[in-house]
């Protein structure tokens, strides 16, 4: 294995729920790209050992769930340690998102790895969703993990044939450049744009086109961008809705994995912004990768 | 006068643990949290021996104990392994740094496996500490 001269760090977040050790040796191939230290998140939510009237806090109850975890971690971390890779683990007791923040901000973590958690409806109601909250709050990338594939298969390989969503955002600019830091596992690269059909409403068939021929423009200078470091790539439009048709891409195009920018709350007239990636992050059958726009550690 | 131990582990239980038998048996407890500040206080504090978990934080105690192992002036300090992590794991896990190009270490002087006896723990750190 060659030696990376910075070793970059990951923060697998599991509550054995969604994701497991499989999960994990999935993004294994990281390693190639300097992914080396892997660090163990798991958050014992509060009320599972919440005060009860007549029974205080329960302290059996938290000594119980920290040591089930410790004895998974113990275990997966003996697989990695045996490889040269390094590991830490984290058992916590609190709030899962700001126990994913305050840890990635300690160990300086250069990608987030989350399974899909969803708040239940009337919480989300009031308290908004988990993944954006997350987003909106974190300036390191997350990718929401979801390693089996429709097929039920594993995917083994997410980092293999991305699809990369644009919006022409300074936020997607963030994603092609953290992108680019992955050449060494990305085999081919889905460049695509989703025009809304508000973008055709002239009259004009010279006009759509010549919206259509700026977009296929941009999209060839992203492709390009690729191309210069080694990397295949392909590009494609789409029109419709946003979400629909990048899932409908992902699909037709065998990606791998759906990668986009997140723009956070404000710029709402960004297209892969809060709904979008809240959308693919917990919809979408394909591994989805968010790149915050104020991203502070960067793959390259 | 007593001598300084330093003790490496993120579990506040195991942390109470140790350093009760360190003081039950009359040496000085130095506590670090993780492999980095355990390293920082090795190099300052210079103890007589250490007692190093593997899993931890920020550094694991893989990687702190290479760092000891290679350098010049912590080398010859008595490592105790205590830890949850096999002693099989560890070996071969510093077999996998030595292959990807690191320097070879040796073995730690003395492994202990989670959970330890008090008794167990205070025997092994006499052997070393006359």
């Amino acid at each position: 294995m060659e030696k990376d001269t910075k070793t970059k760090k990951m923060l697998f977040v599991t509550q054995f729920e969604e994701l497991w050790f499989d999960a994990l040796q999935s993004l294994m191939d990281l390693r190639k790209s300097g992914f080396n230290h892997v660090v163990f998140l798991h958050v014992i939510e509060r009320d599972k050992v919440a005060m009860r009237r007549g029974k205080g806090y329960l302290k059996d109850q938290e000594i119980k769930l920290r040591e089930m975890a410790n004895v998974r971690f113990i275990d997966w971390a003996e697989d990695l340690f045996v490889q040269g890779m390094e590991v830490g683990a984290y058992i916590v007791v609190g709030d899962i998102l700001p126990k994913i923040i305050s840890t990635a901000e300690e160990e300086g973590i250069d990608l987030i790895v989350t399974g899909r958690h969803r708040r239940p409806k009337l919480e989300e109601l009031y308290a908004g969703s988990e993944t954006l909250e997350l987003l909106r709050r974190t300036s390191t990338p997350v990718l929401v993990h979801k390693y089996m594939l429709p097929s039920g298969k594993i995917n083994e390989k997410p980092f293999e044939r991305p699809l990369l969503a644009l919006d022409w955002s300074p936020a997607s600019g963030n994603a092609v450049r953290y992108l680019l830091g992955f050449k060494d596992i990305i085999k081919k690269v889905v460049v695509i744009h989703v025009a809304g059909e508000k973008t055709f409403k002239s009259d004009s068939a010279m006009e759509i086109q010549a919206i259509r021929k700026k977009n296929r423009q941009k999209l060839e200078e992203v492709c390009d961008a690729f191309r210069d470091v080694g990397i295949d790539t392909e590009s494609h439009l789409y029109v419709g809705a946003t979400c629909e048709q990048i899932e409908k891409a992902a699909q037709e195009r065998g990606a791998t994995m759906i990668v986009g920018g997140t723009t956070g709350k404000k710029s709402l007239k960004e297209i892969f912004l809060g709904n979008t990636a809240k959308k693919l992050a917990e919809r979408s059958v394909f591994p989805t990768l968010l790149i915050p726009a104020n991203i502070k550690h960067e793959a390259s | 006068m007593a001598k300084k131990i330093l003790a490496v582990d993120d579990d506040p239980d195991i942390v109470i643990f140790v350093k009760t038998v360190l003081e039950e048996n009359g040496y000085i407890p130095l506590i670090a949290k993780n492999g980095e500040a355990g390293l920082a206080m090795a190099r300052k504090e210079k103890p007589a021996l250490i007692i190093l978990d593997v899993l931890m934080p920020k550094q694991s105690g893989i990687r702190m104990y290479r760092e000891i192992k290679s350098d010049a002036s912590l080398k010859d300090i008595p490592v105790v392994i205590l830890s949850g992590i096999a002693k099989r794991t560890f070996l071969r896990s510093q077999e996998a740094l030595t292959e990807f190009g690191d320097e070879s270490v040796p073995e730690p002087e003395a492994y202990i496996e989670k959970p330890a006896e008090p008794e167990e723990l205070a025997e092994v750190i006499k052997k070393f500490i006359s």
